[in-house]
């Protein structure tokens, strides 16, 4: 038996009403609000945030990025957070990009591994944070979250039933090499052509193949276009309507790759034993996936953190910020990998002798000043804020720059700056985790680094 | 450590560039400034000087890199010079090695210069060079300071921001000293509500709390004390010396209370045994000392033992270290009023001592000074260098 051992969803705390985006280009408003990254996030950093709480319960073999905006063409954004995760060298890694069905493609694959006995877990997270042009309808609707799966044979919280896929060169959506902004053909002609046709072909294979009737879908993710194709699709499957995944285009958006995994883990969180739960994704042809559900699913975290943007400017300004800050210090390949283990896996070193646990990676004890025989260890990612100051004079995207010193829980104090934090409810003695950032741009390259976030 | 230089070197001749803006001013002006005042103050030809130290921190666009920025600004070449470089205590470091050399016997009449030009930068505050590129990233000079501050105030029992009062006690001590010196940048008083009411730097500090960057040179010429009366008969004498190094990363030491300054208890430790002082509260008659922020300054009157820990704040309150008070700190104004032109900075406050000790410094002078004292603190809290200097 195949199927899915884990979940998990990372939505950024950021939101954007819609109604301040119309307000700003005199259009009509959309209800409700999206869920947007700050300013030091990209899909890559969510992606590492949605995939780390897999880890917790055990190691995984592979680890697959999905994504339509990753933050490098040529570097594998799999391999990096696979090293923030603190996975070994051989991890097999992959990235999979280009269509908006790129997780379920990547999900497919790694079934397909683990049914094929070549890894026995194997992880998926997909993360897009993709920017409609402005005074676009897709500036309205698109969203930013994060969503992760792990893969396996063992401590299944569904297992697989069946899976197809098709392939269609519809060209109604698509991003140019150069392009930062999607284009389209919005029209009703995309919409039955395209989604509509895709989802109810491959939904139909796969009840072919499955052998199951549409009225026995419990539960069914089918990610959308646009908030409401997803229901016409369903309902074209004939899929009862009750059964049909609440999309989240009201309160986080239109997501992108992501969204098909994001619906995925939340109809596996409310779905019972014997449940069959389907998942359909939608980019240039569709995968489809049937699962049945063993239950014992986790909870999904509600993260209560959630902060509006005052301002479109504000939104704005923060939404170009990573991409436009370059010119920075240009670092050596030698100093990045040699600081690897202590930058980007989080490790300290822990004296045999005094048993003090300490950042940086040391040769000598910082407390008893032994040297020698100090060994490498994993710091935890939670701690307690010890001090901490809001700086107005550090140039920044937003003022203050909270900066914290933090004690780890299980030793270790750490240095580093607060994000997604109201600087007004910072107080030292408060609950943080370490979350992976992208620092202030360099001069080729994007720098990963952590910060700390209110728990 | 059995080794002393006491009463063993003479400072004969100062030297001080006015502080500020000096944007019509090089480096190499500053430093020809402050050095060809020293030699006239010490009425010596320069080429009497056998050595020299050149304190500066930063060097930028051609200026500050080596020992040859001094040789190529005063023309002394041939002779051996050094630059050194220890973060904000590089200029009493510069002169603690200088005094050390003379006192060796090595060289009878020795040069020492501090200089930093931070006016012809494109910048916000002082920046934190060639610093791990990310990993310290968003840290701020004011920033390092006041993390320490709010824990302090915390572990005093008072919430965030709380002890601003305080603080703005130490910018109004220090504004109403720099407002009676013709060489500080800033020569103004300010009021506390003024202090208080400042935008905010990094929280708890607020502008005033801030010392400004600042343009400015310094220099002594120092020779052995048996030759002192040649030059001058009010000569001043090294009492002692001391400097202590800890940890350039504190934020990363978990045994770190952030109460003070455990450098500066060393240094201080060092430089008073040598000098034979037992109380410094009773012993020293004035002190300049590091007061890059207005609580570093607190904390250095409990580091420098003129009060005891978490009494800062009183010392401060009750008026002690006013120019009237038992022990007045900063009677030249400070770094408040100076600014901290980083290498300049510590010679600039022996330039002070001296003068005080000599009975020159005029509406700030200090009754009855025979004892002085200096402190630079460098980096995040890391590096302090003590001068006590005494008249013959």
């Amino acid at each position: 038996m195949i199927g899915i051992a884990g979940y998990s969803v990372y939505v950024p705390r950021r939101r954007m009403r819609r109604e301040l985006v119309a307000t700003a280009w005199g259009a009509p408003a959309m209800p409700g609000c999206k869920a947007v990254v700050n300013f030091d996030e990209d899909s890559l950093t969510m992606a590492q945030s949605a995939v780390w709480p897999l880890l917790q319960s055990g190691g995984a073999d592979a680890l697959s990025f999905a994504s339509t905006t990753a933050p490098y063409w040529q570097r594998s954004a799999a391999s990096l957070i696979a090293a923030a995760c603190d996975l070994p060298a051989q991890t097999a890694t992959a990235d999979f990009g280009a269509s908006l069905r790129a997780a379920t493609t990547a999900l497919r694959a790694s079934l397909d591994a683990v049914a094929a006995g070549s890894v026995r877990t194997a992880l998926v997270t997909a993360a897009d944070c993709r920017d409609g042009e402005p005074e676009s309808a897709e500036e309205m609707l698109f969203g930013d979250a994060a969503a992760a799966v792990c893969v396996g044979s063992e401590g299944l919280t569904a297992e697989l039933v069946a899976s197809v896929s098709r392939c269609d060169d519809f060209p109604d959506e698509w991003r140019r090499d150069a392009d930062t902004h999607v284009h389209s053909f919005a029209s009703k002609y995309s919409l039955t052509r395209g989604y509509i046709e895709n989802t109810v072909a491959v939904g139909r294979a796969l009840f072919e193949k499955a052998g199951v009737q549409p009225q026995q879908i419990a539960r069914a993710a089918l990610a959308s276009r646009d908030g409401r194709a997803h229901i016409a699709a369903a309902k074209a499957l004939g899929i009862p309507a009750a059964s049909v995944e609440d999309v989240r285009a009201g309160d986080i958006g239109i997501t992108g790759a992501p969204m098909p995994l994001y619906l995925l883990a939340q109809a596996l969180d409310r779905a019972n034993a014997g449940d069959l739960i389907l998942a359909i994704a939608y980019g240039d042809g569709a995968d489809g996936l049937l699962f049945r559900s063993l239950g014992g699913g986790a909870r999904l975290r509600t993260d209560r953190h959630a902060m509006e943007y005052p301002t479109y400017q504000i939104y704005r300004k923060l939404r170009g910020y990573g991409r436009t800050s370059g010119g920075g210090t240009e670092i050596s390949n030698v100093l990045l990998r040699r600081e690897e283990a202590q930058n980007v896996r989080l490790h300290g070193s822990l004296c045999p002798q005094c048993g003090l646990l300490q950042f940086p990676v040391a040769k000598v004890c910082r407390g008893c000043h032994r040297h020698g025989g100090l060994m490498e260890r994993p710091l935890a990612r939670r701690g307690r804020l010890f001090t901490f100051t809001k700086d107005f004079l550090y140039n920044a995207p937003v003022e203050p720059t909270v900066m914290a010193v933090v004690d780890l829980e299980g030793g270790g104090r750490f240095l580093c700056q607060m994000t997604d934090a109201d600087p007004a409810a910072v107080e030292i003695g408060m609950e943080v985790e370490l979350v992976l950032r992208r620092m202030r741009e360099g001069a080729g390259d994007h720098y990963y680094y952590w910060k700390c976030r209110p728990v | 450590m059995a080794g002393s230089i006491k009463d063993q070197v003479a400072i004969v001749g100062v030297g001080c560039t006015k502080f500020g803006d000096n944007f019509d001013q090089s480096f190499e002006d500053l430093l020809v400034e402050a050095g060809f005042a020293a030699f006239a103050d010490a009425r010596i030809e320069p080429e009497r000087v056998e050595a020299a130290w050149l304190g500066t921190f930063s060097p930028y666009a051609g200026n500050g890199k080596a020992s040859v920025s001094l040789a190529d600004a005063l023309r002394m070449y041939g002779k051996p010079i050094t630059r050194v470089e220890n973060y904000c205590a590089t200029g009493t470091d510069a002169f603690r090695n200088a005094a050390m050399a003379v006192a060796s016997g090595m060289y009878d009449v020795a040069l020492v210069a501090g200089v930093e030009k931070l006016k012809d930068r494109p910048m916000r505050g002082l920046g934190w060079e060639n610093g791990h590129p990310y990993q310290h990233d968003g840290l701020t000079a004011p920033g390092v300071f006041a993390m320490a501050a709010n824990r302090y105030f915390h572990c005093l029992g008072q919430g965030f921001g709380a002890g601003r009062e305080a603080l703005a006690k130490v910018s109004v001590k220090n504004h109403h000293n720099g407002a009676m010196n013709p060489k500080a940048h800033f020569q103004m008083e300010v009021s506390e509500a003024q202090v208080l009411e400042a935008p905010i730097v990094a929280w708890p500090f607020g502008l005033f709390d801030c010392c400004p960057t600042t343009d400015g040179a310094a220099a002594a010429v120092i020779c052995r004390a048996d030759m002192a009366r040649q030059f001058r008969e009010d000569y001043v004498l090294v009492k002692g010396v001391g400097l202590a190094v800890t940890s350039g990363r504190p934020w990363y030491d978990s045994a770190n209370e952030y109460l003070g300054f455990a450098a500066t208890r060393a240094a201080s430790e060092q430089a008073y045994r040598m000098a034979g002082v037992r109380n410094p509260l009773a012993e020293i008659d004035l002190a300049e000392v590091h007061d890059c922020f207005t609580w570093t300054e607190i904390a250095n009157y409990e580091d420098l033992g003129f009060c005891g820990k978490g009494e800062g704040v009183h010392f401060i309150g009750e008026g002690r270290s006013a120019l009237t008070g038992d022990l007045p700190v900063n009677p030249s104004g400070g770094l408040k009023s100076f600014g901290h032109p980083i290498g300049a900075s510590g010679v600039r406050m022996i330039y002070e001592v001296v003068t005080q000790l000599r009975g020159q410094a005029g509406a700030r002078q200090v009754r009855d000074a025979e004892l002085g004292l200096v402190h630079n603190l460098g980096g995040p809290g890391s590096v302090a260098c003590v001068v006590v200097l005494g008249r013959q």
